[in-house]
């Protein structure tokens, strides 16, 4: 390829710069807005400066609702959907290495889960729950809900990481005598696990930020995205940009300590494999 | 080329998150481990102490205040937990998931709705402490022989009663059983912004006036917004109605034709449902002229922004809140509701919901919360003796102001409709989903 | 082990995701299915056979237009994200050579999707408002004298929104699989005397084409069921076919809302179909 500066080169960098911009000034535009004074609102301009006051408001109970229960909620709900989702979708994916019958459909299923609209997701768990005469929760129908939009993501992820798993490992683990559990165990998951870790906090991520699926199913108790939706009609002061500065602050230590998580683990480990 | 293989790479590519997800990883450990499994304290669960008592509120943000849960807790010494709903997620839930709440703190106009789905338990009025001091246009539909004695629609007085104690038929007399027991209602009309308007709004026809095209706003509640349209249809002589509470099939379709065609000439900016967008449209200077309720106007003013809950020749359109009670109710947490609903009347939740101009069931009980100032501001129509304070620390009215509109008795009484759920509710919803979807 | 436990062996690695899918996908969207033939009775809906959904959604022309609308937002993020997805990916896999600065700069473009959407969607609000950063700048610099309207609650602002909240989609797909394109084809078409734009054409695009069709997939996929950022972006003005449905589940009438999610599922597939019949690889599935 070309490696000199050549002129596409400053326009591609250059729209790159744009991009970004684009992708970071909305957001940074509420993060200013979130060091407003206590008279401060939703527009600008700025309406005195405290670094403190509205990000000390979130911790504060609002006129209506509660996002530290929600927040609470959500972080339970993607551990137990990351915990589930790496279990379903391992599991799936060792089954995918040998052939068998139906294979294809649950492929097929599976990617259908990814690109059916959100929506009929939603308005289908929560019909059956009604008809069923059952509650919807945010840890029952909410759960199964943010399954039908992980599993395809971690479920895909894995399968890509099967078919560049060398079996040379787990052959000589069996030579040696090793049962399938034990060569599961001993053998593959600790060559995967970095890749797992990736997933999980994929997973994690993506049912923490999740909306449109839980939408009508999370029952009596909304889970953050909801909660936040609930308060963009519900709270008229600059709070909810503090709590937007939080949560994604959150995400994005997240993201960071991922990063740096999955870089340690796999130079220590030096499997170019994965 | 050829040889790659697209197989693979489909399958890795499909999972978008593939291409870093090597390069992500984990790190749970700011996680608490163990899955959460809490499940909902239910009516099921067996109380024998009313302390114990967890009733699960269901209302809108105009009510469903901490400040009143906490409170309410202080007083009954039982537990409540609420939730700010849409007043249309609110019927949802009232109609579909009975299950998820013990108490429903709803309109009047929703009751055509949900009292058919059985899951409301009729109130006995006798355990009502303060039944009597409610205003009467509530319990016996008068009201010193005032226009609203005329009004049309779903006024509180018409789905107040039930029949029995298992009945789902509304009574068009006092029976012993209610519905709701009301707690605050108001007198909706127009808002705008004096210093954008920059003259007095005086009829509902100004909402459709070019002039202020694009800079409008009616609010997207089928049973609401209808009647506002209906309002300023009616003023600016666009057409007639025979009832405007119970429009017939033609009416909702000529009604929606115009509120088409006004759509699309670009008359309105953005709908709201929920008052607090209201808010947000008109203090951001988005919208200058439209549906409003009275807390969203007080809210704007809170904001030293200049905003006129615009009293009209036409009159108001009126508003009932109520509690109601679950079927899942029984036994002490029965009595617990009961309970709450006496304590709503008893005046302390009339007074704060009164200090930012909702009007209380019971008048003369929330008058003992208030100070002679409060109540000739926000009841009489004086001018303020001194500055108003609503209950989160705002002021909301400089000393000398008055209030839109002036006194109770001349708000109240000039209601003309209310909000309504028609005999052709399905279809005027389906209708008015075709004009917010235009 | 013997064939037959190896068999069943597979078959329950295999379960817990078959029983998730059928569970949580399959059996819902059977539901919708049987539930658009219900009847509504104006507060809830009743076993049945009716067609009378189906009717009132074929017989009123409002929904053949929200349909056109949703087209038109799905057209229009589909473009502009392709367009930005495609040029952000290409930088980076050919013109970053850095790994760490290249891995760095993808992770720059990824962060946003993991925060959360609503979030993202309402920031768009202070600097695109009548009284916004951007009408602000504009009077300020004199280059229009009343404020840009079109600017938030808008057509603009929807598709803005989107493509703000989904790029990530087309761009992960498409940098996924340029990434993955044996540099030596290059240099080969380089050496043959291929000119920069014939290598692009006739080597990196056709091989970047899956990535092109997955992210194209996502975006179809998702602008058509679309209700948040319609509703918050478009001040409740604008129409799509998700929010429709939303409105309809609103006002409970879930039979009528079941049968415009039928069609939404049958008009997305159909999309999905034409798309992979275009990239042509739905054999290699």
């Amino acid at each position: 390829m070309n490696k000199k500066r050549s002129l596409t080169f400053y326009l591609l960098a250059a729209f790159f710069a744009l991009f970004v911009l684009f992708l970071y000034s909305p957001m940074l535009s509420i993060f200013i807005l979130t060091f407003q004074g206590p008279q401060g609102a939703l527009t600008f301009p700025m309406r005195g400066f405290s670094l403190t006051y509205w990000l000390g408001q979130v911790f504060q109970e609002q006129r209506v609702g509660n996002f530290v229960g929600a927040f609470w909620r959500s972080l339970g709900l993607g551990v137990s959907v990351m915990l589930l989702t790496l279990m379903v979708s391992v599991s799936a994916g060792l089954a995918f290495r040998n052939r068998f019958r139906g294979a294809n459909s649950l492929f097929y299923l599976t990617i259908a889960s990814l690109i059916v609209p959100s929506i009929l997701i939603s308005l289908g768990i929560g019909i059956v729950f009604q008809v069923l005469g059952m509650q919807t929760n945010w840890f029952s129908s909410g759960l199964g809900a943010h399954m039908t939009w992980t599993v395809p993501f971690a479920f895909l992820i894995v399968l890509g990481i099967f078919n560049r798993f060398n079996p040379s490992y787990e052959e000589a683990a069996r030579d040696l005598g090793a049962s399938d559990t034990a060569t599961f165990w001993d053998v593959i998951f600790p060559l995967i696990l970095p890749s797992l870790l990736g997933i999980g906090i994929l997973t994690f991520t993506l049912s923490y930020d999740e909306f449109t699926r839980t939408s009508l199913v999370s029952g009596q108790r909304n889970t953050l995205p909801l909660e936040i939706f609930g308060m963009t009609t519900n709270v008229t002061s600059p709070a909810l940009y503090a709590l937007g500065t939080l949560t994604t602050l959150f995400s994005v230590v997240l993201i960071l300590l991922a990063f740096w998580g999955y870089s340690a683990l796999s130079a220590k480990q030096k499997q170019p494999k994965l | 080329m050829t040889h790659l293989s697209r197989r693979k790479l489909l399958k890795t590519g499909l999972a978008a998150g593939a291409g870093f997800a090597v390069t992500r990883c984990a790190s749970s450990s700011t996680a608490p481990s163990g899955t959460p499994n809490n499940p909902a304290p239910g009516p099921q669960v067996n109380t024998n102490q009313i302390k114990d008592v967890n009733l699960r509120l269901i209302g809108t943000g105009v009510s469903q205040i901490n400040e009143i849960r906490n409170k309410a807790q202080e007083d009954l010494g039982f537990k409540m937990e609420m939730r700010a709903l849409s007043t249309e997620e609110n019927n949802q839930i009232a109609i579909t998931q009975p299950g998820q709440y013990d108490i429903f703190d709803g309109e009047y106009f929703s009751l055509p709705l949900v009292v058919p789905s059985g899951n409301l338990r009729p109130i006995e009025i006798t355990r009502i402490t303060d039944y009597d001091k409610i205003v009467p246009f509530f319990t016996e539909g008068s009201f010193d022989g005032m226009p609203v004695e005329q009004s049309q629609g779903t006024a509180p007085y018409r789905v107040m009663y039930v029949d029995g104690p298992d009945s789902k038929e509304f009574s068009s007399t006092p029976t012993d059983y209610a519905t709701l027991i009301p707690f605050q209602y108001n007198a909706d009309t127009l808002g705008y912004r004096p210093d954008l308007v920059g003259r007095e709004i005086e009829s509902w026809a100004e909402l459709f006036n070019p002039e202020f095209r694009g800079k409008t706003s009616i609010l997207d509640i089928p049973q609401i917004g209808i009647m506002d349209a209906a309002m300023v249809a009616e003023a600016a002589g666009l057409m007639t109605f025979g009832d405007k509470g119970n429009m017939t099939r033609a009416e909702i379709d000529q009604i929606t034709e115009i509120l088409k065609e006004q759509k699309r000439n670009g008359q309105f900016r953005a709908f709201w449902k929920t008052f607090d967008e209201s808010v947000n449209l008109m203090s951001s200077g988005e919208v200058v002229l439209q549906s409003m309720w009275s807390p969203a106007v007080t809210a704007v003013q809170s904001r030293d922004i200049e905003c006129i809950y615009a009293p009209l020749t036409e009159g108001y359109r009126g508003w009932g809140g109520g509690i109601g009670l679950s079927q899942n109710l029984s036994g002490i947490e029965l009595d617990a509701a009961y309970e709450y609903i006496n304590w709503m009347l008893e005046g302390w939740v009339g007074a704060f919901l009164g200090r930012q101009g909702y009007y209380s069931a019971a008048p003369e009980n929330a008058k003992k919360y208030m100070s002679q100032a409060e109540w000739e501001y926000w009841y009489e129509g004086q001018p303020a003796s001194e500055d108003m304070v609503d209950p989160f620390g705002t002021t909301l009215a400089a000393q000398g102001s008055v209030r839109d509109g002036g006194s109770f008795e001349e708000r109240f009484g000039n209601i003309v409709c209310w909000n309504s759920t028609m005999e052709e509710n399905t279809y005027l919803v389906q209708k008015w989903n075709e004009f917010i979807a235009s | 082990m013997t064939r037959a436990s190896k068999t069943l062996q597979t078959y329950l690695l295999a379960a817990p995701q078959t029983l998730v899918m059928l569970l949580f996908l399959v059996f819902p969207i059977v539901m919708i299915l049987i539930v658009s033939f219900w009847e509504f009775t104006g507060f809830s809906m009743e076993p049945g056979f009716t067609l009378d959904n189906y009717r009132a959604i074929f017989s009123s022309n409002v929904a053949l237009r929200t349909f056109l609308n949703t087209f038109k937002y799905v057209a229009l993020v589909w473009a502009a994200t392709l367009l930005i997805g495609y040029l952000v990916a290409y930088f980076l896999a050919f013109y970053v050579d850095d790994k760490r600065l290249q891995i760095g700069l993808f992770l720059l473009c990824t962060i946003p999707f993991w925060t959360s959407n609503i979030i993202r969607m309402i920031s768009w609000v202070p600097l695109l408002g009548r009284e916004g950063l951007v009408n602000s700048l504009l009077l300020n610099l004199g280059l229009i004298q009343q404020p840009l309207e079109w600017l938030l609650f808008s057509d603009f602002a929807v598709v803005l929104g989107m493509v703000h909240l989904y790029n990530f989609f087309m761009i992960a797909p498409i940098f996924n699989s340029l990434m993955r394109i044996d540099r030596n084809l290059i240099t080969a078409a380089e050496d043959m005397g291929a000119s920069g734009w014939q290598t692009f054409k006739e080597v990196i695009l056709p091989l970047s084409a899956p990535g092109i069709a997955i992210g194209s997939i996502f975006i179809v996929t998702i602008v058509m069921g679309e209700f948040v950022t319609v509703r918050l972006m478009g001040g409740g003005q604008a129409a799509s076919v998700g929010k429709l449905i939303q409105t309809q589940i609103g006002s409970i009438q879930y039979p009528l809302a079941a049968a415009n999610a039928v069609i939404l599922l049958l008009v997305t597939l159909v999309l999905v179909l034409a798309i992979l019949r275009v990239v042509n690889i739905r054999n290699e599935l």
